[in-house]
């Protein structure tokens, strides 16, 4: 039998290890609440006192209603079209093994480069094309990164998919792509979904491309963000709030796909 | 359906393409004579007459080596314990993916006013306990520890849930004959799981080694590479050659030095991987 010492020990260590991570983003929601003289009071004033809204309202009428609209058209367009371009893509080389058993593999090592490798390119062609500073440009550099991330993730699932639907679907007359669209799309649709919400995340959170490829007509969230601490005056209840804006929607995908999440960012290394 | 496979794969691969081709010009974007080939000269001035891509070479291989060790040390730690938290373990993954599934940049901004010296929290938080905090972001000696500090926060989290998963993965009749021949907790994790997600480490080493790798957002947010240039990693220093300096042939040769880096590191994690996890 155990002692009840050392499982009081366990759980005290992991509550302080949770707060260490919890904490930050409870702070940076605090702050979007705060006044002014809150925010740069000594001793810091962990709750404030009333909770203020009117840093959201004026973040929204100002820079960070655009990015919050940018972001959604950015990341919102950029997944749909991952999931058009991915899925039909993954679905082709896992039936007929296009390049090999590893070359999901090697599609998933083109989305572990440095994105600074695709911007230089991609800013110099935009140029040419103009579409620099576009939301076309951004979606279509976006592509580079999620669609070799669906395509890895929906090919390991139709991997473990079986065929007998398919074939039964194509013994009664239905052609290959209406057995795809039939038979297995629907049974695909967890995945489908899981692995669009996590190209939306990639695209909502990134940041390099979008230095390289926009300036003031786009501003995505992080940029937005960047250029807000960067200011002379720095309204930092403002930017906790449009924080919080960045965060809330990661924060619920994260409660809804706990499982694609773990599986999803560990690579397939784990199941979750 | 096949050709869209070929479509994709040209689609991801001609950046890649073009990006090498750039890199044998000297291509200078705010000058007006145009492109010239010069061969590998980009990359022989990088490799041999240019101390600023070594020195931040080796401010990334810093954090890189810290980073990792740091995370999975912590990360092992605590998975071991989250696995015993039995049905409050699903509550304890969610929260812990906050952090890794929320944006660089916004962490980073929020580090701004969590690291103030004057009225930031953290420093505030030490005190109460008697530590002196430091200068997080403007001494040169320090700067460098507080963004590998912001990594293990919010990169952390990630490895205690693999690890957890992997932990709780493992077949339940070993730990069962390994308790009834008396083995002390330290000892049946020393010699029993440990040895058991040891794929599962070298995998995540892996994949947190390519990330760390890649540095950019909190450098760039935290403190552009300052102060002086103590925290510029190759990233950041990549970066300036493209959009401040624009030297287009230099910075797109120097990326491709770090994709080759990178590539030793994916093609030792694809190895792994093909070797199949428990």
């Amino acid at each position: 039998m155990k002692s009840r010492g050392p499982k009081i020990l366990t759980y005290a260590m992991l509550l302080l290890a949770i707060l260490f991570f919890v904490l930050p983003v409870v702070w940076i929601a605090l702050t979007s609440f705060k006044s002014q003289a809150e925010v740069f009071s000594y001793p810091p004033v962990f709750v404030p006192e009333h909770i203020n809204l009117r840093h959201y309202a004026g973040v929204l009428s100002g820079a960070g209603g655009q990015a919050l609209r940018d972001s959604f058209i950015v990341a919102g367009s950029n997944a749909l079209l991952s999931l058009v371009a991915g899925v039909p893509a993954a679905y082709a080389i896992s039936r007929w093994r296009i390049g090999g058993q590893h070359f999901a593999m090697w599609i998933l090592s083109i989305r572990m480069f440095p994105p600074v490798v695709s911007a230089i390119p991609l800013f110099l062609l935009f140029t040419n094309l103009q579409l620099l500073d576009t939301y076309l440009g951004l979606i279509i550099a976006y592509l580079t990164l999620n669609v070799p991330f669906v395509v890895w993730f929906m090919k390991s699932f139709f991997d473990d998919l079986p065929r007998d639907l398919e074939d039964a679907a194509l013994v009664d007359g239905a052609n290959r792509w209406q057995a795809f669209v039939r038979v297995v799309v629907p049974l695909a649709i967890p995945a489908i979904v899981s692995s669009g919400l996590l190209a939306f995340v990639f695209a909502w959170n990134e940041f390099l491309l979008a230095l390289f490829l926009t300036r003031s007509a786009v501003k995505t969230l992080p940029i937005a963000l960047s250029s807000l601490v960067g200011g002379h005056e720095i309204l930092w209840g403002q930017i906790g709030a449009l924080a919080v804006m960045a965060i809330l929607p990661v924060v619920l995908l994260v409660m809804l796909l706990q499982r694609y999440v773990v599986r999803g960012l560990s690579l397939g290394a784990v199941e979750g | 359906m096949a050709p869209t496979a070929l479509l994709l794969l040209a689609v991801s691969i001609y950046p890649l393409l073009y990006s090498l081709r750039i890199s044998f010009f000297s291509w200078e974007l705010t000058a007006a004579v145009p492109p010239a080939f010069v061969g590998l000269e980009n990359y022989v001035r990088i490799l041999s007459d240019d101390p600023r891509f070594w020195s931040s070479l080796s401010k990334t291989v810093y954090l890189v080596v810290g980073g990792v060790l740091i995370e999975l040390v912590l990360g092992v730690a605590l998975a071991a314990l989250v696995v015993r938290c039995g049905k409050g373990r699903s509550v304890v993954t969610a929260l812990l993916l906050i952090p890794v599934m929320i944006a660089p940049v916004v962490v980073a901004t929020q580090g701004i006013v969590i690291f103030n010296v004057q009225w930031g929290p953290l420093n505030y938080l030490l005190s109460l306990i008697g530590i002196d905090g430091p200068v997080w972001l403007g001494d040169r000696h320090i700067a460098l520890r507080t963004i590998m500090l912001t990594d293990v926060w919010q990169w952390t989290p990630f490895v205690i849930v693999i690890m957890a998963a992997g932990m709780q993965s493992l077949p339940v009749d070993i730990y069962e004959a390994a308790e009834m021949d008396g083995g002390s907790a330290w000892r049946i994790f020393r010699h029993i799981t440990l040895p058991l997600i040891q794929p599962l480490i070298v995998v995540t080493a892996l994949i947190r080694s390519m990330d760390i790798f890649k540095t950019f957002d909190y450098v760039y947010v935290l403190t552009g590479g300052g102060p002086g240039s103590s925290t510029e990693t190759v990233s950041l220093y990549n970066f300036l050659q493209g959009l401040e300096f624009f030297s287009f042939g230099y910075a797109a040769a120097m990326s491709y030095i770090q994709l080759i880096i990178i590539s030793v590191f994916a093609s030792v994690l694809i190895r792994h991987m093909r070797k199949g996890l428990a």
